[in-house]
């Protein structure tokens, strides 16, 4: 699998697992990272992800597996000679070297004369936006500035692998957004391959190349940020990546008919649903319609009568979370665009019609 | 297929591996492996020869030794329930309430602690032994009192002074962890102050009661020095070990009694950590700290209370240092410093306090060097996870092993030049033979003897050293020996500082594990207190308790000057808005 013409595999992880004792963290993993991609390993907390990242770093062992980092095999190598640079959650800068030092603390251990590691550092410095800042001790510094300096300690070696572990988490939402570009910036300039643990989904989405969706020790789903948005292909997915309503009811493979208790959903051809009758139905919010309330609905298709049982508002649009009559406890989320909402004038306790697009409606394979 | 990198193997993993695997060896021979030989010796008799329990039946046969039993166990318990009642009390005055002078009676409370139990039983003797200053009411001036010093309210009194201040030290730590917001809480939903303390207080500092408690009965328990001066013929275990060996040269019985000794203890530091292991902390990291409010009635209770400890404490001391300077006390009560020549009874001039300050100065630089790098192998590496949790174990343990035994069971397996293997005809020569009738051993059993304390402290330090530098110095190829020199230490160092004043201040004013150990020709001072004491020259007694005190009191004011250089230097690190 060869993403474009030119880029090759740097890093192939071949049938990864990791267990401690009893209990299996990563399953057979298999992953190929470009040169120069940016990659995100994405998934909630316990997925395996910070493992599996560890792992590639050597500062943990898998129990089973291979890695081939540039055509080397280096499975069983110890960290201190792997190739990459890391940046932690919690930074790790050393609290008792200033900005500069802890920049050229991997270089002094080589034997660079003195000039190269200025220079060098320097360049560092100046590659992260920290040149007036070298003087100062990381308690001095804000909580992005930290960030920079370990991204730039992380880069002193000149890594061919950089490894980020949620390394925007302990920011503040306007920072955060900030460092996203800077750090993307700066990837591509150097075309450094590039793998980044996070579980916030705007993160992964906003600056990875491909982001690798895992659960519960396995993967997901890999893909472009687009692709997982537009044909994710397990319920886990596609609520995870945005938001998507999944409705449980029979398929009947013939008619391409979805039963949903009483009501029935046309769905469009599609031949890839091969599984039994008891499946999902997944649409997301963004592409139900409102209709607003009419007399002779069984004439349309795909429509449910429901009332509104809350309404949030999130800036552009309005969410909704309406309910049927018939099933009070499961909530459908609905999105409205706020011109739509105020010239309706929708308010809690409304009954309305809603309109499931059989073009955007997906069909998942019930696991339940 | 691909190119296999042949550098799998790194040095760094070894070196440690050895290091771990070094480290295990010396606890090992330092901690366990010399209390083989006492337990053996507990089954022979004193021509070595294997004699099963008759040791042990002897022992509960004789009414006298186990008359002892009965009595160290009242001591020790007797001891427990006020030190940490009064520990408590203290301990909240300093953190819970708004008590006058709070910063004066903070430092003044741990006063005691650089006071020999040895010295605060012979300054006892001075205020309530036969000629003391409250039993003859001041020299005749008022009329006087006498509380039968000499015995189980003698050994009740010092042991608490020795005690007290131990319990303070956890209890106040206890307590400084608190949560404002609890309180808080209660107060909105209307709780009493008696259900505050109930539900929030007490269940906040339970660990920390109940590991003064066993702290007290295992000190208090296994404590020589007081009973040896005011012990009077209220025998208690410890001072019996010591006339079977010292008087009758009984090595067999004297090993047998460090068993009953060590058996209490031990079951004690065992329940003591299996409680701990449940510790969780009920205070996050988010938490504000309580601010006690004014209240004038608990406050001036409190001042009162704190104010009569210290006035004792202090009395102590001052009964010791004005006996030190009094020539023929009470006959003659003019000053002189002829006590200070101690050139009548053991002869040994200031010999002895010359050693024992070598002594102390070898005890802290070596001692701070082996327990901090042991605590840093523990706490910061991966490797061999089942031989670091063995000598985390080892280093826990010689809290619950008293002096005395640490002291037998060192002459039992230093004295050997060799070890024969059991069933096999086979001599191995034991290197550490070497250190028999040296200075070397004093630091030793020292080290041993103060090791769990220090190496806590040390743990607890490194903990909160974040694990990922190690992480980040070998993503940067920087071998971690040097991350140890450059980071771990610079950041460790005010509790470097500690554990080497800790061992100086201990290591002066220890009796029980060097008794047995110290070569005739390097005499100690703490020893020389015992026979001046014994030979009727208390004054003597008192003019080298008073050096020592002042000794350890001069080191801690070198340490606090010098830790407030150092944090004043490291506040540049820690707290950014003082720059």
């Amino acid at each position: 699998m060869i993403k474009k013409e030119g880029s090759f595999k740097y890093l192939e992880i071949k049938n990864i697992s990791k267990n401690f004792g009893q209990t299996f963290v990563l399953k057979n993993i298999h992953l190929d990272v470009f040169k120069g991609e940016f990659l995100c390993l994405l998934g909630p907390s316990g997925c395996g992800k910070t493992t599996l990242l560890r792992i590639i770093s050597g500062l943990e062992r898998q129990t089973n597996g291979d890695i081939v980092q540039d055509g080397l095999l280096i499975s069983n190598s110890p960290t201190e000679k792997r190739d990459f640079g890391i940046v932690f959650q919690s930074y790790a800068l050393f609290p008792n070297l200033n900005a500069k030092q802890n920049i050229a603390y991997g270089l002094e251990n080589k034997k660079i004369n003195k000039k190269e590691i200025e220079k060098r550092t320097n360049n560092l410095l100046r590659l992260v936006g920290l040149e007036k800042y070298s003087d100062q001790f990381p308690s001095q510094l804000s909580g992005g500035q930290q960030q920079r300096v370990a991204l730039a300690r992380a880069m002193a070696l000149s890594p061919g692998l950089l490894l980020l572990d949620e390394p925007l988490s302990a920011l503040d939402a306007q920072v955060r957004s900030k460092l996203r570009n800077e750090i993307k910036l700066i990837q591509k300039k150097l075309n450094l391959t590039t793998i980044m643990v996070t579980h916030d989904q705007t993160e992964a989405l906003s600056m990875a190349d491909r982001v690798v969706v895992m659960e519960r020790g396995h993967i997901a789903q890999i893909g472009t940020p687009f692709e997982l948005y537009k044909n994710p292909i397990t319920p886990f997915v596609a609520d995870f990546i945005g938001k998507m309503n999944l409705l449980k009811g029979k398929y009947d493979k013939k008619n391409c008919v979805f039963y949903y208790l009483n009501n029935r959903f046309l769905i469009s051809q599609n031949t890839e649903y091969s599984f039994l009758e008891n499946c999902l139905l997944g649409i997301r919010p963004e592409d139900i319609e409102i209709i607003k309330f009419r007399k002779n609905i069984e004439k349309e298709e795909n429509i449910l009568r429901v009332k509104i049982k809350e309404i949030t508002y999130l800036g552009t649009i309005f969410r909704l979370i309406v309910v049927l009559e018939s099933k009070l406890e499961e909530n459908i989320f609905v999105d409205v665009i706020s011109n739509q909402m105020i010239s309706n004038n929708l308010k809690i306790g409304d009954f309305i019609d809603i309109k499931l697009k059989k073009e955007k409606i997906k069909l998942f394979e019930s696991n339940l | 297929m691909y190119f296999k990198k042949n550098f799998n193997k790194s040095f760094n993993i070894l070196l440690l591996r050895i290091l771990i695997i070094f480290v295990f060896i010396l606890v090992s021979f330092f901690i366990i492996i010399p209390l083989l030989p006492l337990f053996l010796k507990s089954f022979s008799d004193n021509k070595n020869n294997f004699i099963g329990l008759e040791n042990f039946i002897n022992y509960i046969q004789n009414p006298s030794l186990t008359q002892s039993f009965i009595n160290s166990l009242k001591v020790a318990i007797t001891t427990t329930f006020f030190s940490v009642l009064i520990g408590f009390i203290y301990a909240y005055a300093l953190t819970r309430t708004r008590l006058p002078l709070k910063k004066f009676f903070n430092t003044f409370s741990l006063f005691s602690l650089y006071i020999p139990p040895l010295a605060v039983a012979i300054g006892l003797i001075y205020i309530f032994g036969k000629q003391g200053l409250i039993t003859q009411g001041f020299f005749g001036t008022i009329p006087g009192f006498d509380i039968n010093l000499y015995g189980f309210n003698g050994i009740i009194i010092g042991e608490i002074f020795y005690c007290f201040p131990q319990a303070l030290i956890i209890l106040v730590s206890a307590l400084n962890l608190s949560d404002q917001r609890l309180y808080e809480a209660a107060e909105s939903l209307k709780a009493s102050p008696l259900r505050k303390f109930l539900t929030i207080t007490l269940p906040n500092i339970k660990y920390g009661l109940m590991n003064s408690f066993f702290i007290c009965f295992i000190l208090s328990f296994t404590d020589f020095g007081v009973p040896k001066v005011v012990g009077g013929n209220f025998n208690v275990l410890a001072t019996d070990i010591y006339k079977q060996v010292v008087g009758q040269q009984n090595f067999a019985m004297g090993a047998t009694i460090s068993i009953y000794l060590l058996v209490p203890s031990i079951l004690a530091f065992l329940i003591d950590k299996n409680f701990q292991k449940n510790e969780a902390s009920l205070i996050s990291g988010k938490s504000i700290p309580f601010k006690p409010r004014k209240n004038l009635i608990v406050d001036s209770i409190m001042f009162i209370f704190c104010s009569l400890i210290l006035i004792l404490v202090i009395g102590v001391f001052s009964s010791i240092v004005l006996a030190s300077l009094i020539k023929i006390w009470p006959y003659d009560i003019s000053l002189s410093l002829q006590n200070f020549r101690f050139s009548n009874v053991a002869g040994n001039g200031y010999e002895p306090y010359f050693n024992t300050v070598f002594m102390s100065i070898y005890t802290a630089i070596f001692g701070t060097i082996f327990v901090f790098f042991t605590a840093y192998l523990v706490e910061k590496f991966k490797p061999l996870k089942k031989i670091r949790m063995l000598i985390y174990f080892f280093s826990t343990l010689p809290i619950a092993i008293p002096g005395l035994v640490l002291g037998l069971s060192y002459i039992l397996f230093f004295n050997k030049p060799s070890f024969s293997v059991p069933f096999l005809d086979f001599q191995i020569f034991n290197p550490f033979s070497l250190l028999y009738g040296t200075m070397g051993i004093l630091v030793l059993a020292n080290i041993i003897h103060f090791f769990t304390v220090c190496f806590i402290s040390a743990t607890t330090t490194l903990k909160q050293i974040d694990k990922e530098f190690e992480e980040v110095s070998e993503s940067l190829k920087v071998p971690f020996y040097k991350t140890f020199l450059r980071i771990t230490i610079p950041l460790s160092l005010p509790t470097i500082l500690e554990i080497g004043s800790y061992y100086f201040v201990n290591s002066m004013i220890t009796v029980s594990a060097i008794i047995f150990l110290y070569p005739a020709k390097i005499p100690v001072s703490s020893v020389s207190i015992v026979n001046m004491d014994d030979a009727g020259d208390t004054a003597s007694a008192a003019a080298m308790s008073t050096l020592i005190v002042l000794t350890s009191l001069f080191v801690r004011l070198i340490y606090e000057f010098t830790s407030r250089n150092v944090s004043k230097k490291s506040s540049v690190w820690i707290n950014p808005l003082e720059t």
